[in-house]
């Protein structure tokens, strides 16, 4: 897999390269919009990370410009401005996702393996991690071939923690991951134990293993051996 | 008090005391005058009289008049003073009491004592002065009459420019700045007045343009650096190895940035809606909004063993945008849901054009007014950023809508009165 980083920010492109590397990705990266616009006229991407606000131009001129050439790559904005203008604006010109700074890298690395998922139709449909089965067409989860009825938060839970499986991700991720801008306001977590102690329940009844790590202090980590 | 009718009012608490005093100060000049002259008509007549006795010196009562007032008498008691007094006198032709002056004296020639008796009727004087007085009230009324007519008129048009200044000054607003411009005028005050208003207004409006691009910018650059540290932190997470005290503290330096870029999502967002720019209204269902919010934080209320009580009678249709609809209405699901109690309660209604949100929580300790102030929060709620009534006031002013906060039986309760649209 293939990832193009459009960001001019030094620090936040070696963070995310760090992050989408360690993923099994192979990210190049460009810091402003005349080498952007190179490398994504050159190569094939299958995905494609771009800042709006660039040195020397905008990010959006580069999704226009992927459309152009008919680009098969998945395009994910990420903006300082969380401004549904330019999200509307974005999403018109044809990228697929809007991800406003300072965003997750849990939920960078979630949104941007849910559109490999998407844009792979010839590949595989479903999702297994050991025993689990996901088809996230249909949101359906199953366990050793046993269906698993789960709400819709426990679903996006344990996709969630499948996206960043063997990885540490906090609290206040997940909460963001959940209940989105919702989540700015709220003081407390306590609500997201109750959604995974009945994720693992139910999971657990059907035979599976327990993959939820607690990790003190911190949030949790989904650890597949 | 409008300034004509107080201007008026102060000429005439002024002009009208002074006016009766000089009306007061005339009539007795005037009949002081009269009266002098009536009584040199009647010494010049006593004169006369003497000099009729010294050449005819009689011996009887001589009449100097017709009417047999005034005589010359012989009288035999010694010499009394010469008097000058008023009187009244029957008139039998009028068939009415006249007043009249009279002149006594004395008069010796030869050793025969004379009386003299003048008297002149001052019945014309008074009708002079009655005549004087009723012309004089009818003057003074008149002028005050015209002066008013003609203050009012002259005030009209000289204050006119103050006046439409005034009206364009209540009329301002800052959104809408560039139609603004206070007119050149003739008179100096008025003209310095609009000079100093346009120089006051130019420098709110640019002060108020350098404001609010400072906020949202400000809040933008922020948003980099944040993603920067918060990036940093994720994959400081991943170390293995970690002890306690450090994964405690990368915690609280996680729930530090989460403040910070909530914080500063709700400042771009107070200022957007301050700047007016959701732009695009429509129709909405506040009913349909009300009920999916709620739903959506029910997991959140249950967490918090709040009991939920929801009474969504009637479809409500207003006209605003979407965005600012659901974030009005998750601020104040936060508000009652932040602010509350355990095994507390939380009863939002929503009837005809209404909706209010009630919720259990101690009682407030900040002046009600400072409510919907930035930054004004209660002391108990440290992880409040004190924005969220802000954001709803804001919505609540930039749709003329209107809110309010009572307390009885321990609830806290905020009313939202809607402009129904009509359709």
């Amino acid at each position: 897999m293939k990832i193009l980083l459009i960001e001019d920010e030094p620090d936040l492109r070696k963070s995310i390269k760090q992050y989408l590397h360690q993923e099994g990705y192979v990210v190049e990266s460009a810091a402003d919009f005349v080498k952007a616009s190179e490398k994504a006229g050159v190569y094939d991407y299958d995905c494609i990370l771009v800042d709006i606000t660039l040195p020397k131009g905008s990010g959006l001129d580069i999704v226009k410009q992927l459309k152009d050439k008919g680009s098969k790559a998945g395009i994910i904005i990420i903006s300082a401005k969380n401004s549904s203008t330019d999200k509307v604006k974005g999403l018109d010109l044809g990228a697929d996702d809007y991800l406003a700074k300072p965003f997750d890298l849990a939920e960078l690395n979630s949104r941007i393996k849910a559109l490999i998922r998407r844009r792979n139709f010839d590949g595989n449909k479903s999702i297994i991690v050991n025993e689990i089965t996901i088809i996230p067409e249909q949101r359906q989860v199953s366990v050793k071939g046993e269906a698993v009825i789960l709400t819709a938060k426990e679903y996006d839970l344990l996709m969630f923690f499948v996206s960043n499986k063997n990885r540490v991700v906090s609290k206040n991720s997940i909460a963001e991951h959940l209940w989105g801008d919702d989540s700015d306001q709220m003081d407390s977590h306590d609500f997201i134990y109750v959604h995974l102690r009945n994720l693992r329940k139910k999971l657990m009844d059907k035979g599976c293993n327990d993959y939820v790590q607690t990790i003190y202090g911190i949030g949790y980590n989904f650890k597949i051996d | 008090m409008k300034l004509i009718s107080k201007t008026l009012l102060y000429y005439l608490l002024i002009s009208l005391p002074l006016l009766v005093l000089a009306g007061l100060f005339s009539y007795f000049l005037i009949k002081a005058e009269l009266r002098d002259g009536t009584d040199e008509t009647l010494v010049s007549e006593k004169i006369n009289a003497e000099k009729l006795i010294r050449s005819v010196k009689p011996t009887s009562i001589i009449y100097l008049s017709s009417d047999s007032l005034s005589n010359i008498r012989v009288v035999n008691n010694p010499k009394m003073e010469t008097k000058l007094y008023d009187t009244l006198i029957y008139d039998l032709e009028e068939n009415e009491n006249i007043s009249a002056r009279i002149l006594r004296s004395h008069f010796t020639v030869d050793k025969i004592n004379y009386q003299i008796t003048v008297v002149k009727t001052t019945m014309e004087e008074e009708e002079l002065l009655e005549g004087i007085l009723t012309t004089f009230t009818l003057i003074v009324g008149f002028l005050i009459f015209a002066f008013i007519i003609v203050n009012w008129q002259l005030s009209k048009i000289l204050w006119k420019p103050f006046y439409n200044t005034l009206s364009q000054l209540n009329k301002y607003d800052i959104k809408n700045h560039e139609h603004y411009q206070f007119k050149h005028e003739k008179t100096t005050e008025f003209n310095q007045l609009n000079d100093a208003l346009n120089k006051m207004i130019d420098k709110i409006y640019s002060d108020y343009v350098q404001q609010k691009e400072f906020t949202e910018n400000a809040s933008h650059e922020m948003q980099t650096p944040l993603a920067v540290v918060k990036a940093n932190l994720s994959l400081l997470m991943q170390s293995p190895n970690l002890k306690e005290d450090e994964m405690d503290r990368l915690q609280i330096i996680e729930n530090t940035i989460k403040k910070l870029s909530s914080l500063n999502k709700a400042l771009i967002l107070l200022s957007k809606i301050e700047n007016n720019q959701f732009n695009d209204t429509e129709t909405v269902n506040i009913k349909t909004i009300t009920s999916r919010i709620t739903n959506n934080y029910a997991d959140v209320i249950q967490s918090k063993n709040i009991d939920l009580e929801l009474k969504l009678n009637d479809d409500v249709f207003v006209k605003m945008n979407t965005v600012l609809a659901e974030i009005l209405i998750t601020n104040l699901l936060q508000n009652a849901i932040r602010h509350n109690k355990d095994n507390g309660l939380i009863s939002i209604e929503l009837k005809d054009n209404q909706l209010s949100v009630s919720n259990t929580g101690i009682p407030l300790n900040i002046p009600e007014e400072q409510l919907f102030m930035r930054f004004k929060k209660d002391d108990a709620s440290k992880d409040s950023l004190g924005l969220g009534l802000s954001i709803v006031n804001g919505i609540i002013k930039l749709y003329g809508f209107k809110i309010n906060y009572s307390h009885s039986n321990s609830l806290h309760r905020f009313k939202v009165l809607f402009k129904k649209d009509l359709l």
